[in-house]
C-alpha cells in the first residue's frame, strides 16, 4: 500500500506539470500558466480531501474506483486538451475544468489511503510513512519529468503513461484485497478497460501530436492549408503576419522588408536598365514589390511550384497589401512549375535572376543548389547580368553557406557574398553570381528602408565569425549540401 | 482502406495480362521478352521447336544479318552503320533492348532488367566513344572524362535496411560487432589489392571486357573454385560479410556463394577502375528506365535496318555466303535473305536451335539464371524506418531479393508522392532448370504476396498504398559464371566464327552478363565481320 502512496503522488504531481505545460505552451505566458494551474490544482486537491469524508463504506473499493478514475481523467487529459485546442473558442474553462476535476479526484486519495491504512498501521507511523512517500514521490516526478519524461516520451505519452501507472495501481490493490471488497470482478474488468484504453492512447500519440500543430506556432492561426507540397499556415500575432511554409519561418511582416531589400538591391540596383527579370521561389511576391520599382523593367517571370501560395498572396487583401499587390502587375507572369524541371527547357535569357529557394534541408531541394542547377542558370544569365541565391544563415550554417558560394564559383560565375541581419531569422546570407564583373555605381530606387549606398557596402564584408571555411561544392551526385546544412543546424537548435 | 486479401486478388487481375505470358510457357522459355508480355511472341518464339514454317516467299541480299536485338546485336548494328555494308537486325520481340528493356507508365519510366552502367574503364575505348555521342561524356577535363551530371546517379545513393534501420551505403555498418567490421574491412582490402594488381603477363589481373584481364595463372586459378571456397581459404566467416558478398554475387550474376567462379566473384570488386573529372569512381551512370535508355541511343538512325517481330528460323552456309530464313510475323510469311555473313547476337541455347554446324563445345555448359523482376506503382509515399531517406538503391540485409530501385531517382523536380519502384530477385538455391519451371508455375497471387512480406519490413502498410505491381520473369535472365566457365575451353570454342561466316556476339560468351561485355562482344563481331565484306 505504501508503494502505491509513492506512485499516487508521482503521478499526481505529472498530472499537475502535465496541465502546466500544456498551458504554456497553448496560451503561452508561462509564469501565469503555471502558477495559475499549479494554484487551482492545490485548491482543487483540498476540495478533494474535504470531500473524502463523504465516502463512508467500502473505502477500498472506493480508493480502487477513484484511482481508475484519475488515471483515466489525468491519462487523457493532456490529449483531449491538444484536440479541443483548435475546435474550440473556451479552450481556458475547459483546461480549468480537468485541473479542478483531476485535482478534486488527487486529493480524495491520500485521505482515503489514511483511512484504510489506520487500523493497520500505528497513527503517528502512518502520517510519517505516508507523507514520507508523498513528498518522496514528488520530488521524483519533479526530476523525472523535465530530464527524462519530456524529452524521451513528449507530452501527451507522459500523460497516457502515467494514467496506465495509476490505473495499475488500483488494479493490483484490487487484487491484493479481493476478499475484503465487494464487486471485485466489476472492478478488476473496468480497470482491465481503462489499461487498454489507455494503451491505444499511449500507442496513437504520436499521431494526435502531428495532428495538432498548435504547438509549433507562438501566434493564432489565420490561415492553414495543405498543399501537394508542403503545409501553409499564416499566422496573426499582436504586430505581425507571419508566413510558414512545413513549420519554417518564411517571413514576418515586421521585418521581411530588410531581407527583401538585401535580396533584390544589392544585385539589380548595379544594372544598367535591366528589362526581364526572372523570379525562382518567392511566391509570395515580396520580392517582386521590390523588382517592380526599377521603371526599366518590363517583364517578371515567377516561377513557383505552389499555386496555392501565389493564389493567396495574389488574393488574400491584407497579403495583397503586404506585397503591394505586386502579383497582380501587368508585367508579371506566375508559372507554377518546378523550377529545375522548367529551366531546363528555357531559352528565354534573363538580366537578373533571384533565386529565393527554402534552405537545402533534404535532397529534393539540395538538388536546387547544384553545380548542375547553377550551369543551366549560367546559360539563360545575359552577359552584363546579374543572379542572387538565398544561401541561409552565414552565421548557423557557416560551411553551408560557403558551400554555396564554391558551387556557383564551380559553375563558372564570379561571385560576390554579403550578409544581413533580419531580427526574426538572424543574421542572413546571400551570393551573387556574375559573368563578368560589375563595377558600376549603384542606383538604388527611392523609399527604401534598409538598403542604401551607405548601409550596403559593409554588408560585403564577413566577421572572423562568418569568413570563408569550405572549398567543397553541390552536385546532384554528391550533395554535400544537405548533409553539411542538416549537421550545422542540428548543432545549433540542440 | 482495402485487405490484404482483396487487395491480392485485385493485384491478381491487374496481373493477369502480364502472368498469362510466363504460364503459357510449359518448357523453355523464349528469346528475349518483350514489352507485351502476353501471345504472340511467345507463340512466335515456340515455333522454333515446332520448325513448321512454310517455304520462303521473298528474297533479297544483304551484306550482313544480325540476328537478335539486345545490347549485342544493337552494338554490332551501331558499328555496321558507320560502314558502307548493308545489314539487316532481326528481332523476335516487338521491341529490341533484350535485358536492357524498360517500360513507362503515367508516373515514370521504369527498368525491366540491367539499369546502370558504372563508369567504364579508360581503356574501353569504343564504350567511350560511344557513351560520348550519346552526350553522357560531356568533354574532357585533364585527361578525363566529364560525365553528363544528368546521369550520374543522384545522391543519395544507397541504403542499407539493417538492424531495423536504413543505413547509408550497402556495405553493413551500422549494429555491425567490431570484428565482423574488421573482417569486412579487410576484406574490402584484398579486393582492392587485386583491383589494382597486374599479372606476371603485365594485363591487369582484372578487367571490363573480361578478355582482357590477365592470363596468369596464379590469378586464373581462382576461376576452379567458388566464391564460397575463397572466402573459407581466407578465413573469412562474418556472417555480414556472407550476406554482403553473396549479395555482390546475386546482383552482378544471379548466383549464389556456392556456385559463382571466385575469379567472377572477385571481378565484381576488381574490375571497375573508372575514372572521371566529376564524380568518383565507383559513381554510376544511371536512368529513370535504367539502361533502356542506353538502348536508344544505340539503336539511333538504326531504325531503317531494324525489323522486329521477325524470328530467324534457320541459319544456312553456301558457297557465296550464308542464307538466313525468318518468318515475319506481321505478313506471316516466311522469308530469304541472302548474306555474306551473319552474327548470332542471340544467347548460345538460341543459336543451338538456328546451327546445324559442330561448333566443338558442349551447350549444356552454358547455364543461365532465372530472375524475376517486378515493377511497382504506389500512390503515396512508402512509409519509412528510421535512418537515411529513399536512395536510388535500397537494399535489405538478409533478403532474399536485392531490394528495389526508386526510379524518380534521375528526376530533377521535387519528389513526387507517388513512386515507382522496380523490385529485382534472382533465383537462387537450385539448378537453373528447376528454378525456372518453379517460375513459371508461381502464380500472380504467390509472387505479389513474396514481393510484399519482403517490402513490409521496411515500409510498414505499403500493400495500402500500391497501385500496381508489374511482374516479369526472366527464364534465362543471365549467363552463370559456374567455376570453370569463363576461363574453360567450351566458352572460348563457343566464340569462335565458324568459316569466318557466322560471328557469334553475345554476352554469355564472356561469361557475364553485364552491358560492357554485350556492347564489347557486339563491336567485336562487327569489326570482324568487316574484315571480309
Amino acid at each position: 500500500m505504501l508503494i502505491s502512496v509513492f506512485v499516487v503522488a508521482t503521478c499526481g504531481l505529472i498530472y499537475e506539470l502535465v496541465a502546466g505545460t500544456l498551458a504554456s505552451y497553448l496560451l503561452g505566458d508561462s509564469v501565469t500558466q503555471f502558477s495559475t494551474i499549479i494554484g487551482t490544482y492545490l485548491f482543487a486537491m483540498g476540495i478533494g480531501s474535504y470531500l473524502s469524508r463523504f465516502l463512508k463504506n467500502n473505502l477500498l473499493s472506493w480508493f480502487i474506483t477513484i484511482e481508475l478514475m484519475v488515471g483515466m481523467v489525468g491519462g487523457f487529459s493532456a490529449g483531449v486538451l491538444f484536440i479541443l485546442f483548435e475546435q474550440v473558442i473556451y479552450f481556458r474553462v475547459i483546461l480549468y475544468s480537468l485541473v479542478i476535476l483531476t485535482g478534486t479526484l488527487v486529493g480524495l486519495e491520500l485521505p482515503l489511503l489514511m483511512r484504510i491504512l489506520k487500523d493497520r498501521i500505528e497513527f503517528s507511523d502512518l502520517v510519517s510513512r505516508i507523507f514520507t512517500f508523498d513528498y518522496i514521490g514528488a520530488l521524483f516526478a519533479s526530476l523525472l519529468f523535465p530530464l527524462i519524461l519530456i524529452p524521451y516520451l513528449g507530452l501527451l505519452r507522459t500523460s497516457f503513461f502515467f494514467g496506465f501507472l495509476n490505473v495499475s495501481v488500483a488494479w493490483v490493490v484490487a487484487h491484493r484485497f479481493q476478499h475484503d471488497i465487494k464487486g471485485y470482478k466489476k472492478l478488476k474488468w473496468s480497470a482491465v478497460v481503462c489499461l487498454a484504453l489507455l494503451g491505444t492512447g499511449f500507442a496513437l500519440s504520436e499521431k494526435l501530436t502531428a495532428l495538432s500543430e498548435t504547438l509549433t506556432y507562438p501566434d493564432k492561426i489565420v490561415y492553414a492549408k495543405s498543399s501537394p507540397y508542403q503545409r501553409i499556415v499564416l499566422t496573426r500575432g499582436t504586430n505581425d503576419w507571419r508566413l510558414f511554409l512545413n513549420g519554417n519561418l518564411q517571413f514576418s511582416s515586421l521585418d521581411e522588408y530588410r531581407y527583401h531589400e538585401a535580396l533584390i538591391h544589392p544585385g539589380l540596383g548595379r544594372l544598367d536598365h535591366p528589362e526581364n527579370v526572372l523570379v525562382l521561389g518567392g511566391g509570395d511576391g515580396m520580392a517582386v514589390r521590390e523588382i517592380l520599382k526599377y521603371p526599366s523593367i518590363k517583364k517578371i517571370t515567377l516561377v513557383d511550384l505552389d499555386n496555392a501560395v501565389t493564389d493567396l498572396f495574389r488574393s488574400n487583401a491584407s497579403l495583397r497589401n503586404l506585397n503591394q499587390q505586386s502579383l497582380l502587375s501587368p508585367k508579371i507572369q506566375v508559372i507554377n512549375q518546378d523550377a529545375f524541371v522548367w529551366i531546363r527547357d528555357q531559352q528565354e535569357t534573363f538580366d537578373f535572376i533571384t533565386v529565393d529557394f527554402p534552405d537545402p534541408s533534404n535532397y529534393s531541394l539540395g538538388k536546387l543548389y547544384t553545380t548542375t542547377f547553377y550551369r543551366e542558370l549560367y546559360r539563360i544569365l545575359s552577359p552584363a547580368g546579374c543572379l542572387v541565391i538565398q544561401s541561409t544563415s552565414p552565421f548557423v550554417a557557416r560551411k553551408s553557406f560557403w558551400i554555396v558560394d564554391a558551387t556557383l564559383k564551380k559553375s563558372g560565375f564570379l561571385t560576390q557574398a554579403y550578409h544581413c541581419y533580419v531580427p526574426s531569422f538572424g543574421e542572413w546570407g546571400f551570393v551573387l553570381g556574375f559573368k563578368q564583373k560589375l563595377d558600376v555605381p549603384y542606383h538604388f530606387p527611392a523609399g527604401l528602408k534598409f538598403i542604401s549606398e551607405s548601409t550596403v557596402q559593409p554588408l560585403y564584408s564577413f566577421p572572423p565569425d562568418m569568413t570563408v571555411t569550405e572549398s567543397a561544392y553541390n552536385t546532384l551526385n554528391n550533395q554535400v549540401l544537405v548533409n553539411t546544412f542538416e549537421k550545422e543546424w542540428a548543432d545549433y537548435t540542440r | 482502406m482495402i485487405t490484404r486479401r482483396n487487395f491480392v486478388t485485385r493485384m491478381a487481375q491487374g496481373m493477369a495480362a502480364s502472368l498469362a505470358w510466363p504460364a503459357l510457357q510449359s518448357c523453355k522459355a523464349p528469346f528475349h521478352p518483350v514489352a507485351h508480355l502476353s501471345g504472340p511472341n511467345f507463340k512466335l518464339g515456340h515455333r522454333l521447336r515446332a520448325m513448321n514454317f512454310k517455304a520462303p516467299t521473298a528474297e533479297e541480299q544483304t551484306d550482313v544479318v544480325i540476328i537478335g536485338g539486345g545490347v549485342a546485336g544493337l552494338s554490332a548494328a551501331r558499328y555496321l552503320k558507320k560502314s558502307t555494308s548493308t545489314f539487316v537486325l532481326l528481332e523476335l520481340g516487338e521491341e529490341t533492348g533484350g535485358n536492357a528493356m524498360g517500360g513507362s507508365n503515367s508516373i515514370s519510366a521504369y527498368p525491366w532488367g540491367a539499369h546502370y552502367l558504372p563508369l567504364p574503364n579508360d581503356h574501353d575505348a569504343e564504350l567511350i566513344t560511344f557513351l560520348r555521342e550519346a552526350n553522357a561524356i560531356t568533354g574532357y577535363e585533364n585527361n578525363l572524362p566529364v560525365y553528363n551530371e544528368y546521369f550520374l546517379c543522384f545522391d543519395p545513393k544507397e541504403r542499407l535496411f539493417i538492424n531495423q534501420y536504413w543505413q547509408d551505403g550497402l556495405v553493413p555498418h551500422e549494429g555491425v560487432p567490431e570484428k565482423d567490421r574488421g573482417e569486412i574491412e579487410s576484406f574490402l582490402a584484398l579486393m582492392h589489392d587485386f583491383k589494382t594488381k597486374k599479372g606476371s603477363d603485365g594485363r591487369e589481373a582484372f578487367t571490363i571486357p573480361v578478355e582482357e584481364s590477365s592470363q596468369d595463372p596464379e590469378l586464373l586459378k581462382w576461376d576452379a573454385i567458388t566464391m564460397e571456397e575463397f572466402l573459407r581459404q581466407h578465413h573469412f566467416s562474418s556472417p555480414y560479410l556472407l550476406w554482403y558478398v553473396a549479395y555482390c554475387c546475386a546482383d552482378d550474376f544471379g548466383s549464389s556463394l556456392n556456385d559463382t567462379s571466385a575469379w567472377a566473384g572477385i571481378h565484381y570488386f576488381a574490375s571497375r577502375k573508372g575514372k572521371s573529372a566529376n564524380a568518383a569512381s565507383d559513381a554510376v551512370l544511371t536512368w529513370p528506365e535504367g539502361n533502356f535508355w542506353l538502348v536508344k541511343q544505340l539503336r539511333q538512325n538504326l531504325e531503317p535496318n531494324i525489323r522486329t517481330g521477325a524470328l530467324a528460323y534457320d541459319v544456312i552456309e553456301n558457297a557465296g555466303g550464308v542464307e538466313i530464313l525468318y518468318f515475319d510475323d506481321k505478313s506471316q510469311t516466311s522469308r530469304k535473305i541472302k548474306a555474306r555473313a551473319v552474327i548470332m547476337a542471340t544467347p548460345q541455347f538460341v543459336s543451338q536451335r538456328l546451327l546445324k554446324a559442330d561448333r566443338g563445345f558442349d551447350y549444356k555448359t552454358f547455364q543461365y539464371a532465372p530472375w524475376m523482376v517486378a515493377n511497382i506503382t504506389t500512390t503515396a509515399g512508402l512509409v519509412e524506418r528510421k535512418g537515411e531517406p529513399l536512395s536510388w538503391d535500397n537494399v535489405f540485409y538478409g533478403s532474399q531479393s536485392l531490394g528495389y530501385v526508386n526510379a524518380l531517382n534521375q528526376r530533377v523536380g521535387m519528389s513526387s508522392p507517388e513512386k515507382v519502384i522496380t523490385y529485382y530477385q534472382p533465383l537462387l538455391g537450385a539448378d537453373p532448370v528447376t528454378l525456372r519451371t518453379r517460375a513459371y508455375k508461381t502464380t500472380a497471387e504467390e509472387w505479389t504476396t513474396a514481393i510484399l512480406n519482403d517490402l513490409t519490413k521496411p515500409h510498414p502498410e505499403i500493400e495500402e498504398t500500391i497501385k500496381d505491381v508489374n511482374i516479369w520473369i526472366w527464364g534465362h535472365g543471365m549467363i552463370k559464371p559456374v567455376p570453370n566457365f569463363i576461363w574453360g575451353d567450351h566458352r572460348s570454342r563457343a566464340a569462335n566464327p565458324v568459316d569466318n561466316r557466322i560471328f557469334f556476339a553475345h554476352s554469355d560468351l564472356s561469361g557475364i552478363s553485364i552491358f560492357e561485355e554485350a556492347f564489347y562482344q557486339g563491336h567485336k563481331a562487327a569489326r570482324a565481320v568487316l574484315n571480309i565484306v
